[in-house]
């Protein structure tokens, strides 16, 4: 076997981590290549710790914090960012969520401002709120007009009984719909506190005299209650589990789930090298065979991805012509028979590590993506994490790729969910105006 | 605070060469990581696809990787992918691109992999066969989009007859008809060294470099090419509508018309206009402002003349995406912006802030070397000059109020347009 050759560029000598007097962890990079600076903060809250009836909740969030504060009021945020050629944005996922703001070296203090005022002082104006909640229900909508996010919501509330996972982040609507403005406070006050954020900085300055400026912004902002902690687990699985979607399409798609480890599980670096071997790049084995060989589907994708709690591996294709979910199917279990049962050749093997390797360091140019990373991995588990990463994807054989294969992607812990036609068509109507 | 006055700090010397053959060469050494970004630009695209066969230009681009005189489609893929790195071709209107991302150290095997794509290319049956298949499925696949149904109506309403009222990669019944023959025609034709520009950023030298690109694609011979002609696209005049019935929560609509090409010389004071009117950061314009943030009617929308200006003309496009009974409400909503920033002049201060943004957030386009490589090619087929990074604020400074009422009143109009609505029509009000 090859080693990996190339040291890891994501410097992480270059991080510091302080942590102030009010719990908040403070992570910076000093990156001078471009006269830019992200700054970010993350809170240790997403659609896991939602509870039933209140779903949706953190991402709704996610949209108030943009509605302002006694200080910066409604469209200050986005005014002030506009005017200093900044970019701004936020996202929520299953475990956390995170605001970023990217701006020139020379005026991104900033954003220091504006975060240590909106993690204490949200305004919450009731009028305010119900006019979001509209824009949160069209962006629900959204995602419900696409086949894949509809059958990935339907696949994740049947793969999961207990935990909140099964529930979708911009949450059901019948539950965003009923939310109320004070539940929506209460949440906020319970999970936006310095002791429960992480602020990442990555970009042109200087340490030192950064730290003095996060003091000053948010030194003052008083520690709150430890968040309740989220107790649920998942009970195992005990046999497949199948649905059917009906939707517009013609064209039909396959989901298959498979129960998975969390991040940095001893197992979860040998699924994650499978899922590169299974589909990454026109050379890997499901593209080869369901792409190449039996031109069963249009992609095939296979998936696997770090996150807080027990998750899911994901197997994703969309069939081709008049060729059959239940043969596609056939052939992707069959593949993953083989490298259950050893199969998997050392020169496939060298072929994802070195995939994995080039992609760590090509995905991380911009101080936007180092600040994601740096971030993504203190709220989800340690930052060791990233130093350690590229050694523990090099130590895996193809005997732990088939272990993990046949320990965790076996039909017992499946959700196979299929979308496929109700019948209808499209109809157009033409209509003009001669001018 | 000072307005942004910042500029592209990072050194961002071009050294720009012209082969024997033509090809033109734009090196730019960027060592912040240990990688090297290749994108070498072919000169013709779905523009000139005939009507009748409509998508030869995607399907050829598409087919590159699938098969040389020296490799197999396999042995390229397992190439590239067993050193980490990446190659991919694809095309649009007016372009082909063979691009790839390596680790410094294996800019050579780059190199060779993309003269033999672009030199090289087979196009064999098997693969031919395969790529109308699955190009036939990718169609039907996206028939679901809603948004891209009504994109491409609104296209077929406001082209007409030029070539860009079709999807680039066609229609099933031109893409059936496509035969190898046509591909390969189609590579003898514009894949020539003297319309091929191939820009490489990233960590190299370029006294080494150089000369490794002279000899891979030294002997690579010359020919005058012949360009298909076509007319002009048409403003229209009155209304042009359509609604499409289909079962979804939400209406996908587009409002606009015939926009400008990206050499205009109002294009600036256009990015101007597009900032104020419906982009800029976050929610700052007024489309988004006054649908998203006061009246709650959507979570996408947007305008903008300048995002699709290109060789030919683009379009101008009002979006907005929005449940079933908001329809009457949102299309006024899009047309009494467009009405009033052509009646009513902008304010000194959303002047100001809009340049400020764009001045100050242009930096953002050159953080990564493939942004940089994609930027060379971009400002030699636009002829911005490389000296572009410093002129653009002063073009964007230069901008006044006069000068958005004017465009405004050339370029948008809110009587004579096209509307496409996507979705549950039935239930709109």
């Amino acid at each position: 076997m090859s080693s990996l050759e190339i040291p890891s560029t994501f410097a992480m000598e270059d991080v510091r981590r302080t942590v102030l007097d009010n719990g908040l962890v403070v992570l910076t990079k000093e990156v001078h290549t471009s006269p830019i600076v992200t700054a970010m903060i993350w809170y240790r809250v997403g659609s896991r710790n939602e509870e039933l009836g209140q779903t949706g909740k953190s991402h709704f969030l996610e949209h108030m914090l943009f509605k302002g504060t006694e200080r910066f009021k409604k469209g200050q945020i986005d005014l002030i960012t506009l005017k200093n050629g900044g970019g701004n944005n936020a996202f929520t996922s299953h475990d956390f969520t995170a605001y970023y703001f990217n701006f020139a070296a020379d005026r991104w203090d900033v954003a220091l401002e504006i975060e240590s005022d909106r993690i204490i002082n949200c305004a919450f104006d009731p009028e305010e709120f119900e006019a979001e909640k509209k824009v949160v229900i069209e962006e629900l909508k959204t995602g419900l007009d696409s086949p894949w996010g509809l059958l990935l919501q339907e696949q994740e509330a049947a793969a999961f009984k207990v935990h909140p996972y099964r529930n979708p982040i911009v949450g059901w609507l019948q539950d965003v719909e009923r939310a109320t403005v004070e539940e929506q406070q209460a949440y906020y006050r319970r999970y936006y506190h310095p002791n429960n954020a992480i602020l990442v900085l990555a970009g042109d300055f200087e340490t030192d005299e950064v730290l003095t400026k996060v003091e000053r912004a948010f030194g003052s902002v008083p520690a709150g209650a430890p968040p309740p902690p989220m107790l649920l687990k998942e009970p195992p699985q005990r046999g497949e589990r199948r649905l059917i979607v009906r939707w517009r399409s013609k064209v039909p798609r396959l989901a298959i789930a498979y129960h998975a480890p969390q991040i940095a599980h001893v197992d979860s670096y040998a699924l994650q090298v499978l899922g590169v071997v299974l589909s990454e790049g026109k050379a890997s084995r499901f593209y080869q065979r369901l792409v190449e060989r039996e031109q069963s589907v249009t992609f095939v994708s296979a998936e696997y991805g770090e996150s807080k709690d027990p998750t899911l591996f994901h197997i994703r294709a969309e069939a081709r012509g008049d060729h059959s979910i239940e043969e596609i199917e056939t052939s992707i279990y069959d593949e993953l028979g083989r490298i259950a049962g050893g199969q998997l050749n050392e020169h496939e093997l060298d072929r994802a590590k070195h995939q994995m390797e080039a992609h760590f360091i090509l995905s991380r140019e911009r101080t936007l993506d180092q600040a994601i990373l740096l971030g993504q991995i203190e709220t989800l588990y340690d930052l060791d994490y990233i130093d350690s990463y590229l050694p523990r994807i090099n130590a895996v054989t193809a005997a732990d790729v088939a272990a993990a294969c046949s320990r965790y992607l076996n039909e017992d812990s499946r959700t196979v969910a299929v979308l496929l036609s109700d019948g209808s068509e499209p109809v157009e109507d033409d209509e003009s105006e001669a001018g | 605070m000072k307005p942004a006055e910042l500029g592209v700090r990072r050194a961002f010397e071009v050294h720009s060469h012209v082969l024997n053959n033509g090809m033109k060469i734009l090196l730019v050494e960027n060592p912040s990581l240990p990688t090297v970004s290749l994108n070498a630009s072919v000169l013709t695209g779905a523009r000139y696809d005939p009507e009748s066969k409509a998508g030869v230009a995607i399907m050829a681009s598409r087919l590159l990787d699938e098969g040389t005189q020296t490799r197999t489609s396999f042995e390229i893929a397992d190439a590239i992918e067993s050193v980490g790195g990446a190659i991919e071709a694809d095309g649009s209107f007016e372009r082909v691109v063979v691009s790839a991302g390596v680790l410094n150290k294996d800019v050579p095997l780059g190199l060779e992999l993309l003269a033999d794509l672009l030199m090289r290319p087979i196009f064999p049956q098997e693969y031919v066969d395969k790529e109308k298949e699955r190009t036939l499925a990718e169609i039907a696949s996206a028939q679901d989009r809603p948004q891209v149904v009504a994109g491409w109506a609104f296209n077929e309403l406001v082209y007409q007859d030029h070539p860009l009222h079709r999807p680039s990669h066609g229609y099933p019944e031109t893409v059936e008809r496509i035969e190898r023959n046509d591909l390969l025609d189609f590579h003898e034709k514009y894949f020539l060294p003297n319309n091929v520009v191939l820009a490489v950023v990233g960590d190299f030298r370029v006294s080494e470099l150089l000369p490794n690109i002279q000899d891979t694609f030294g002997s690579w011979r010359a020919r005058p090419i012949v360009f298909p002609t076509y007319p002009e696209p048409v403003r229209q005049s009155g209304k042009r509508k359509k609604f499409i019935r289909m079962p979804a929560q939400q209406l996908n609509i587009y409002l606009g018309h015939l926009g400008v090409r990206r050499t205009n010389p109002d294009y600036y004071a256009l990015q101007v206009l597009d900032t104020i009117l419906g982009g800029g950061a976050g929610f700052t314009a007024r489309i988004p402002q006054r649908l998203r943030d006061e009246l709650g009617l959507a979570y996408t929308t947007f305008a903008s003349i300048t995002m699709t200006a290109g060789l030919d003309p683009g379009r101008f496009v009002a979006f907005i995406g929005t449940s079933p009974e908001n329809m009457r409400l949102a299309t006024e909503g899009l047309v009494n912006e467009i009405r009033r920033i052509r009646e009513e002049p902008v304010t000194a201060q959303e002047l100001q802030d809009a340049k400020d943004y764009l001045t100050g957030s242009f930096v953002f386009s050159f953080e990564s070397s493939p942004q940089i490589a994609r930027f060379l090619v971009h400002a030699d087929v636009y002829g911005l000059g490389f000296n572009y990074v410093v002129k653009y604020p002063e073009y964007i400074r230069s901008v006044t109020i006069e000068d958005i009422s004017r465009v405004a009143r050339m370029y948008l109009d809110s009587e004579n347009y096209t509307l496409v609505v996507v979705g549950p029509v039935d239930g709109a009000q």
